[in-house]
């Protein structure tokens, strides 16, 4: 794979530079997956990054990022290529009423082949290879699992009636997991694995000053010690670093500059996620100490 | 800029560190190795910190590994690492108590209980204890009859002596096949289903001269559920929890339940359950409870089995909760709790020995606020009752007795 980054520091730096502050584990994990051309698997809470990982890479290396939304259920069909049946219907008809041969070559050919985000990587006929995000395989089940091993082992997909395409360059690959379900071993083994912890305040904090810059740094440092408040607290679903932003940018709105009862209250939609994890976080407020 | 492990041979390096982390029980295959050993060449390391990253991202393929991990490196480059890596800074290099994978800590509860001075692993009755033997012996144990089963089939679960229970441990072994299962958005070739199977269908006309004489169709497969069960093992439940344990090994020989159970503290009885002989199963699972018979946390265990990981096999699963609903958390906690279980959980069947009585009203605190989320409860306090527990969980309606 041929790109201009040297070094883990050099990862790092150029991710800072995409408001992307990387920390030594993942600007290691990165690098060291472009370097040996293997799959990124990364897996942590939800919130914590690991999609903004993907779209961060892409832009640093100025490739097309091609993302897989998993679901259940996903198949070939969505996942690697398909065949345009109607296509290939009109052109039986236009063949009969025209009164020309058509041979059963013609109608497998890549003129009637879709392709789907796997082989649209594969075939990929540019400068730098495509970044291919294969967002919360988790979602997705054991057969779309199995499904990927081909293109992730071997860079290529097969199509029976064509052949196999194999990736001139192979496609840098990043898949995300939000650990709902165990990946098997097969998919692990041929992949990088790097567990996204949620960071430090103090990381939370320098995140959160890059990505509004226009909110005061008070109010900035207030709602990262609140949400590792609520993260402290016994919720639900503990809030990320993505809640935290959407939550300095909804107070940002709201033109407020200083954390306290009165704006927490209102705009706690941001934070907490579930009518239990609400009461818990207002009940606790009687005892929180702002400023 | 000088880097560590200059002159060192990486491959033997790289072999002696893999082969200290498969001892401790990190699954590190050829491929890592390898990997690790690339890495090495690419990014030579100049502080430990380095180091640390490449192997872990290397070597490291999922997050329960990461404290053993953590533990093999810190004991090889322990000095080292203090001083120059952040995360071991944070972590500490000092030997790590052992976590368990799931972090559901157990907490050590009071074993000063009257009446549990029997040094047996697990409180049954003591005066039949002798019975259970080896149980590949089949003088001991005959051939499982139909008789057997029915000798037993209406006897109170408490009042079965070792031998019988194991009758009723193997008996539930084999009944436990039917599993419960969902229609899944995946196609598969089947008899009915609205689409037909273009490849299938060709693949079979080949049979009939290329004339497609049989459409084949696509149906939904269906996929099986995950089941969790939950057993309350406190003073009150003393009885029957032997009974039950044996329940919650049918369902964890198959690999798709998880099992806890649960007084003070939650346990998970899964590893310990799935074990081959049921002796030793149910030995393991005993000795790792270490609270049973003290009061009950009934509303507490369940909130920690939700905020854990293994909450997600509830989600869309059968959630099966074994107790006689005496809790010492307030009712309310409960109320929440079981309604929070229940929008996450497909079904959730509630077995309470006590309900057999006749003129049994759930008149305790606790079991009147869980009620009304159970989409069944049920006595389950004999073979028979057993049976309906099965057909419960598998969402069938008809008893198999």
């Amino acid at each position: 794979v041929s790109v201009d980054l040297a070094s883990p520091a050099d990862v790092r730096r150029r991710f800072d530079e995409h408001d992307y502050l990387a920390d030594d584990g993942i600007s290691a994990a990165v690098f060291l997956s472009l370097r040996l051309g293997l799959p990124l698997l990364l897996e942590g809470e939800p919130g914590v990054g690991k999609t903004a990982a993907a779209r961060v890479l892409a832009e640093v290396l100025g490739a097309p990022l091609v993302r897989l939304q998993c679901y259940e259920g996903l198949t070939a069909g969505e996942a690697l290529y398909d065949w345009n049946y109607q296509r290939q219907l009109l052109a039986i008809r236009i063949a009969e009423s025209q009164h020309q041969p058509l041979r059963e070559a013609d109608l497998f050919s890549e003129e009637y082949l879709v392709e789907r985000p796997i082989l649209r990587c594969v075939r990929y006929d540019g400068p730098t290879p495509p970044v291919l995000l294969i967002d919360e395989v988790d979602r997705a089940d054991d057969e779309f699992e199995a499904l990927l091993l081909e293109s992730l082992g071997e860079g290529s997909v097969t199509v029976p009636e064509l052949g196999t395409f194999t990736a001139k360059q192979r496609p840098i690959v990043v898949l995300t997991s939000n650990r709902s379900r165990e990946l098997h071993d097969a998919l692990r083994r041929r992949c990088l694995y790097h567990w996204l912890e949620y960071p430090e305040p103090k990381r939370v904090v320098a995140i959160l000053r890059r990505t509004a810059p226009e909110a005061s740094v008070p109010l900035v440092e207030s709602v990262s010690r609140f949400v590792g408040h609520v993260r402290a607290l016994d919720v639900d679903k503990p809030p990320g670093v993505a809640e935290a932003i959407n939550w300095v940018a909804a107070l940002g709105a709201l033109g407020v500059t200083e954390l306290v009862r009165e704006v927490v209250v209102p705009t706690l939609g941001a934070v907490a996620k579930t009518p239990d994890d609400r009461d818990l976080v207002v009940a606790s407020l009687h005892d929180y100490a702002f400023g | 800029v000088p880097t560590l492990l200059a002159g060192v041979d990486r491959a033997a390096f790289v072999a002696a560190l893999v082969h200290r982390l498969r001892t401790r029980g990190v699954d590190v295959g050829m491929t890592s190795a390898a990997a690790f050993t690339e890495a090495l060449e690419v990014v030579p390391p100049v502080r430990v910190g380095d180091l640390y990253w490449s192997a872990r991202i290397t070597l490291v393929s999922r997050q329960e590994d990461l404290a053993s991990f953590d533990r093999v490196f810190d004991a090889a480059f322990a000095d080292a690492v203090l001083t120059v890596d952040p995360h071991a800074r944070r972590t500490g290099t000092a030997e790590l108590p052992e976590r368990p994978s799931d972090g559901l800590a157990p907490v050590p509860g009071d074993r000063d209980e009257e009446g549990t001075g029997s040094t047996l692993p697990w409180h049954t009755l003591p005066r039949h204890e002798d019975g259970i033997e080896d149980d590949d012996n089949p003088v001991v144990l005959p051939e499982l009859l139909p008789s057997a089963v029915a000798r037993i089939a209406d006897t109170p679960l408490d009042e079965l002596d070792g031998r019988e229970l194991a009758v009723l441990g193997r008996w539930l072994e084999r009944s436990a096949h039917e599993w419960p299962t969902r229609r899944s958005r995946r196609l598969g070739v089947g008899a009915t289903g609205s689409r037909i199977a273009l490849r299938a269908t060709m693949a079979a006309s080949r049979r009939t001269g290329g004339e497609a004489f049989a459409l084949r169709r696509l149906e939904a497969v269906r996929r099986p559920l995950p089941v969790t069960l939950l057993c309350d093992v406190s003073q009150s439940m003393q009885s029957h929890s032997t009974a039950y344990l044996h329940l919650m090994r049918a369902f964890a020989r198959s690999r798709q339940a998880e099992t806890f159970a649960f007084s003070t503290s939650l346990t998970r009885l899964t590893p310990a359950l799935r074990q081959a002989s049921p002796t030793a199963a149910i030995a393991l699972a005993s000795a790792q409870v270490v609270d049973r018979y003290g009061g009950t946390h009934l509303a507490g265990c369940l909130k920690e089995l939700l905020a854990s990981r293994h909450a997600h096999g509830i989600r869309g699963g059968v959630l099966v909760i074994a107790s006689d609903g005496w809790d010492s958390d307030p009712p309310g906690l409960l109320t929440a709790t079981m309604a929070r279980a229940s929008r996450r959980a497909r079904r959730v069947v509630w077995l309470n020995p006590r309900a057999a009585v006749p003129g049994f009203q759930p008149l305790v605190g606790s079991m009147a606020a869980a009620l009304p989320y159970c989409d069944a409860f049920l006595p389950a306090h004999t073979l028979r009752g057993l049976d309906d527990v099965l057909a419960a969980i598998s969402g069938g309606l008809s008893s198999r007795a």
